[in-house]
């Protein structure tokens, strides 16, 4: 179904402009980080390349996505939400484990993927379909349905355990909440009540009463209060990145002479930790303009929201809105030592099958409700 | 969608805005911290860790005494360590290394894993194993020569020098308190690395020369410190002390020739000994010192003009003024004596008086810190203590018993390093001299870097005064209580003590210090000092029995290596045919009669112990020969127990001493090595108390 050409003239250059040079980044650092980085293949620019072919594929996705009109997304809402949480339930009991959690699906031909980064995008949908419908939520007792709704998918995510991602839903929900028309009074004891149900657990766990948080995500908290006494260990990564944005000073030390970068001293420095590749080679200029462009994209999606005519677009604007700030947030704090290590990358930057496909989905939902964000008369 | 207005969309996405806004300017601001204000330091320290460097280690300074003998030295030895990024099988690796350096496997794998540019495996490891190590050829792993510390003379000077640790750091002693002059600076070998630890292909390698320590010269002298640490050792031995200490001064500059404490350690292997035997008691521990205190006392008494040398005191024996009893130590009283004489008698109450009474305490206060107690001398050697002094007025009932008591020492607690301070003051005319133990540092060419001149403390009493005084003291010698602190011509000042250690329950206990401080030759003084015996085993405890003859031994020995001419004050009696009466109080009964007959003299002897307690005449009273002088000895508790020798022949000198004196014998020691002879022989009855000559001599 080609889509009128009026409609797709009406999509914010604004917002497709940013997207395409934060993409540009993106591309530019990973080669950077990766060029003499021994590939899967053997092939030096393996990364860049296979980062390329999801960019490709993550921008046909985006034109697929924009075909229909978004107020058909909520119609698939049911299965959609449906399919999220057996493909979490799947994860749950036949998942591939990795470095401590089970995150990864591998079903066969597809290659390996991480579901929780797709109910991330379908829990948009479902989650604005849900709030579209309620008449109001001024009181608790309205926002006991949407909770649950939110509750289901973070709750099995929470058992992989992957409590990056958890942050993540987390602070979209409770975002989409507040837009939908939630009492600030109510989303700040829900905030409140979380990081508490957080805090109880991390003490439980530390105490060795009740293991619910795992011993590698503890040391992570404690390597996030004091890195430099864990110099050789687990505070490694953080103390590198930190060394890494910090030694690039003002200009930085230029494209493909980073030390940190080149040397190897960054781990996983093309995906979780690209900002501070970023940070090496093009000092703090690069960096803050880096910032300055997700500024300016999320200044876009803001306004997107603003000129929406209808709730269901507006949450699902808002929804991708939080989705990319939660993501920067947790990605460029951990990258300066400002929050724990949770490996959440950075969207469109960060190397990655999964990740990328699912940021593009999102910013196909967005690109489709900017477009349409004003009744065009035939 | 009535209640949720648009006008509460702009609001609530004006407060997005906000918090977005918000987010960014924090990250902003952390970006800013970490690139403009810390970026040069994380530059730096980027090139630091990617410039993997090896190090190259710095000569340790070396010490020696103050005649360049080396005391203690850098040994190059072999050292393992590895590359962990080189290491291509830690496994192998380390069951290769385990049982050839002896170490435990889990701990080489969790080494040899490291994410650190290089870690020492092993250190100190002998050249037999080093080539093994060597021809194993295993990736990553090295040997390099690390410099290690020795003592050369093993335990010589042990409790100055201290000791190195492992890494080669000062732990102890000079060593700890030199440590910035004798590290030195390393040097490294720079290679440009990654952070898997490869060496980067083609990248410059860069070699820093280390800067070895500076040498450090101490006063000690390592002759007279050997003369000392060997009377000391015989000496703990004989008396079954706890333990002893000698601090020998060169009065005029403060400097310190010896300083010996016993039991001993050897900082080679110093672990060997729990850490009490490797404390510098002479520095860190204070005791209280007893009559050898008097010197204070006295000097200051003198110099205030509240006595005179010639004075006379009718001894009160029990003395019941200040609200409590002081006693003099002899139930019988030393009747009428001169200022000089009690000194010489160490009579008790007349020093009680002289404090309380003439000084006050204020007065008496002033003198007390003026001699440099109750606050540290400055001494350059760590841990040392500033003993206590109460200040006056500080207590409001029994303040002048309490000084009363100082008087004769009790109730001050003083180190050695103090006393010998003091003493050597009376030595060197009045002036207070800061100790030092190093007299110059070098670099390794030899070339002086600083050098340290003798500083002078305060004057603490006049010169005259001072001089007065060591005329008290070499008459304790010639007359008193310290005859046999005495050396043949040279004519030892000195002066007796025998304390009593508090209890820890309060009040004192039944152990005891014995100690001498002194000076020779008395006009012309080259060596003060102090000899202490901790606890001493054996009855009577007095200094002027035991500590006094090891200061006989120690400073005779010393002079005659310096050099020092002995001079005999040959006296004529005025009327021709007479004879002088020799000073034997403090002798052993056998001694105290050789000396009488030698000098044609009769002895008739009242009391049963082993040493002369009391004698009449007095010692340089003139008599015709034959003349009758009255002993009187220590113990008059009648008959003492008589107890079987035990055979001791075939142990070593300590056995010996604790056989001896478990059934209340003393051993007097000749040689070294194994006992050989004794006498009397085994199984012979004898008193308690009596004194078992014992000849050791080395195995074949």
């Amino acid at each position: 179904m080609p889509v009128d050409r009026r409609i797709l003239r009406s999509l914010d250059g604004h917002l497709v402009l940013s997207v395409c040079l934060l993409v540009i980044f993106g591309l530019i650092a990973i080669y950077s980080a990766t060029h003499n980085m021994p590939g899967a293949a053997g092939e030096t620019t393996s990364y860049v390349k296979r980062q390329a072919v999801w960019t490709v594929l993550g921008t046909l996705l985006v034109g697929v996505l924009i075909t229909f009109d978004y107020r058909y997304f909520g119609r698939f809402s049911r299965v959609l939400y449906l399919g999220s949480l057996l493909s979490l339930v799947l994860v749950a009991v036949m998942g591939y484990t990795s470095m401590g959690a089970q995150r990864w699906l591998d079903l066969g031909p597809i290659p390996r993927w991480q579901p929780s980064e797709f109910v991330k995008i379908a829990l948009i949908i479902t989650l604005a379909k849900h709030l579209d419908q309620k008449e109001k939520l001024d009181s608790f007792s309205d926002l006991i349905s949407p909770l649950v709704h939110m509750g289901l998918p973070i709750l099995l995510i929470l058992i992989q355990p992957d409590l990056g991602s958890c942050m993540i839903y987390t602070i979209i929900c409770l975002g989409m909440l507040y837009m939908a028309g939630a009492t600030p009074k109510h989303i700040l004891l829900l905030s409140g009540g979380i990081i508490g149900a957080g805090a109880l657990a991390t003490f439980l766990s530390s105490m060795g009463w009740l293991p619910i948080i795992k011993e590698y995500q503890l040391k992570r908290l404690m390597v996030f209060i004091n890195p430099y006494a864990y110099k050789h260990g687990a505070g490694w990564n953080v103390i590198q990145s930190i060394i890494a944005i910090g030694s690039g000073r003002f200009f930085g030390k230029g494209l493909f002479s980073g030390t940190q970068t080149q040397l190897s001293f960054l781990p996983s420095r093309h995906t979780d930790f690209i900002f501070s590749v970023v940070g090496e080679e093009m000092g703090f200029l690069g960096a803050v303009s880096l910032l300055g462009i997700y500024f300016w994209f999320l200044y876009r999606c803001l306004k997107t929201m603003m000129e929406v005519d209808n709730r269901f677009g507006r949450l699902l604007v808002s929804g991708v809105f939080f989705l990319f700030l939660a993501h920067l947030l947790i990605n460029v704090g951990m990258c300066l030592g400002l929050m724990p290590i949770t490996g959440k990358t950075l969207p469109f930057l960060s190397y990655g099958g999964s990740s990328t496909l699912a940021n593009y989905a999102a910013l196909g939902i967005l690109f489709n409700v900017n477009m349409r964000r004003k009744k065009i008369h035939f | 969608m009535k209640k949720f207005s648009l006008v509460t969309v702009r609001k609530r996405n004006a407060m997005l805005l906000l918090l977005f806004t918000a987010i960014f300017t924090i990250i902003t601001l952390k970006l800013f911290y970490l690139d403009v204000i810390m970026g040069d330091r994380l530059f730096a320290w980027a090139l630091d860790q990617r410039r993997g460097a090896i190090p190259i280690l710095a000569d340790r300074g070396d010490i020696l005494d103050r005649n360049l003998t080396p005391l203690a030295v850098s040994m190059s030895t072999d050292a393992v360590y590895a590359i962990p990024a080189e290491v291509e099988d830690v496994a192998k690796a380390a069951a290769d290394l385990a049982p050839l350096l002896d170490l435990d496997y889990d701990w080489l794998v969790e080494r040899l894993s490291r994410k650190q540019r290089m870690v020492w495996l092993k250190l100190r490891v002998d050249p037999d194993t080093a080539k093994k190590v060597r021809e194993l050829k295993l990736d990553g792993i090295d040997i390099t020569v690390r410099p290690q510390r020795f003592y050369p003379h093993d335990q010589l000077a042990a409790h100055v020098i201290g000791f190195a640790g492992i890494e080669n750091q000062g732990l102890e002693g000079l060593e700890k308190q030199y440590e910035q002059y004798l590290k030195g600076i390393d040097g490294m070998l720079l290679q440009e690395r990654d952070a898997t630890g490869r060496v980067i292909p083609g990248a410059k390698e860069q070699r820093i020369a280390p800067l070895d320590g500076h040498d450090l010269v101490l006063t000690i002298d390592h002759v007279i410190q050997y003369i000392a640490e060997r009377e000391l050792a015989r000496a703990v031995v004989e008396t079954q002390s706890e333990a002893g200490m000698i601090l020998l001064v060169q009065p005029q500059t403060g400097e310190i020739l010896a300083s010996a404490v016993y039991p001993t350690f050897n900082p080679n292997d110093y672990q060997a000994v729990p850490a009490e035997y490797r404390r510098n008691r002479i520095f860190t521990d204070i005791y209280e010192p007893g009559s050898t205190f008097k010197v204070v006392t006295g000097a200051a008494a003198l110099e205030t003009g509240v006595v005179t040398l010639d004075e006379t005191f009718v001894d009160p024996v029990h003395l019941n003024k200040w609200g409590g009893w002081v006693n003099c130590w002899r139930s019988q009283g030393h009747g009428v004596q001169t200022f000089v004489e009690a000194t010489e008698n160490s009579c008790n109450p007349v020093f009680a008086i002289l404090a309380a009474d003439r000084l006050g305490p204020k007065n008496f206060y002033k003198y007390i810190t003026g001699f440099g107690f109750g606050e540290k001398t400055g001494i350059d050697f760590p841990g040392e203590r500033s003993g206590l002094v109460p200040k006056p007025g500080e207590i409001k009932h029994g303040e002048l018993l309490q000084w009363a008591n100082i008087g004769f020492g009790q109730g001050v607690a003083v180190t050695a390093l103090q006393m010998a301070m003091m003493v050597s003051a009376i030595a060197n005319k009045g002036k207070l001299m800061k100790p030092r133990l190093v007299k110059e540092i070098r670099d390794r060419n030899g070339r002086v870097v600083e050098s340290f001149q003798p500083e002078m403390v305060r004057q603490v009493i006049s010169e005259a005064t001072a001089m007065d005084f060591a005329k008290v003291m070499r008459s304790v010698v010639v007359n008193g209580s310290g005859a046999r602190g005495e050396v043949p011509g040279y004519r030892v000042a000195g002066k007796t003590g025998t304390a009593q250690i508090p209890a820890a329950t309060g009040g004192y206990s039944d152990d005891r210090v014995a100690s001498f401080i002194g000076f020779a030759p008395v006009d012309d003084p080259q060596i003060a000092g102090i000899v202490v015996l901790y606890k001493i085993g054996v009855r009577p405890a007095y200094g002027g029995t035991w500590a006094a003859p090891v200061f006989s031994a120690v400073v005779g020995d010393a002079l005659e290596y310096l050099g020092v001419e002995r001079l005999f004050e040959e006296k004529i009696p005025v009327t021709p045919g007479q004879v002088f009466v020799p000073n034997v109080v403090n002798l052993p009964k056998e001694e105290a009669l050789e000396m009488l007959r030698k000098a044609r003299l009769e002895a008739s002897v009242t009391g049963s112990g082993q040493f002369v307690e009391q004698q009449f005449p007095k010692p340089g009273a003139e008599v015709p020969p034959g003349t009758k002088v009255h002993l009187a000895f220590f113990s008059d508790e009648g008959d003492a127990e008589m107890v079987v020798v035990p055979d001791v022949r075939g142990t070593s000198l300590r056995d010996a001493a604790v056989e001896l004196g478990r059934v209340g014998l003393v051993i007097v020691v000749e040689g070294s090595g194994m006992a050989k002879e004794q006498v009397p022989p085994p199984g012979t009855l004898v008193p308690k108390g009596e004194r078992v000559y014992v000849k050791f001599a080395l195995p074949q």
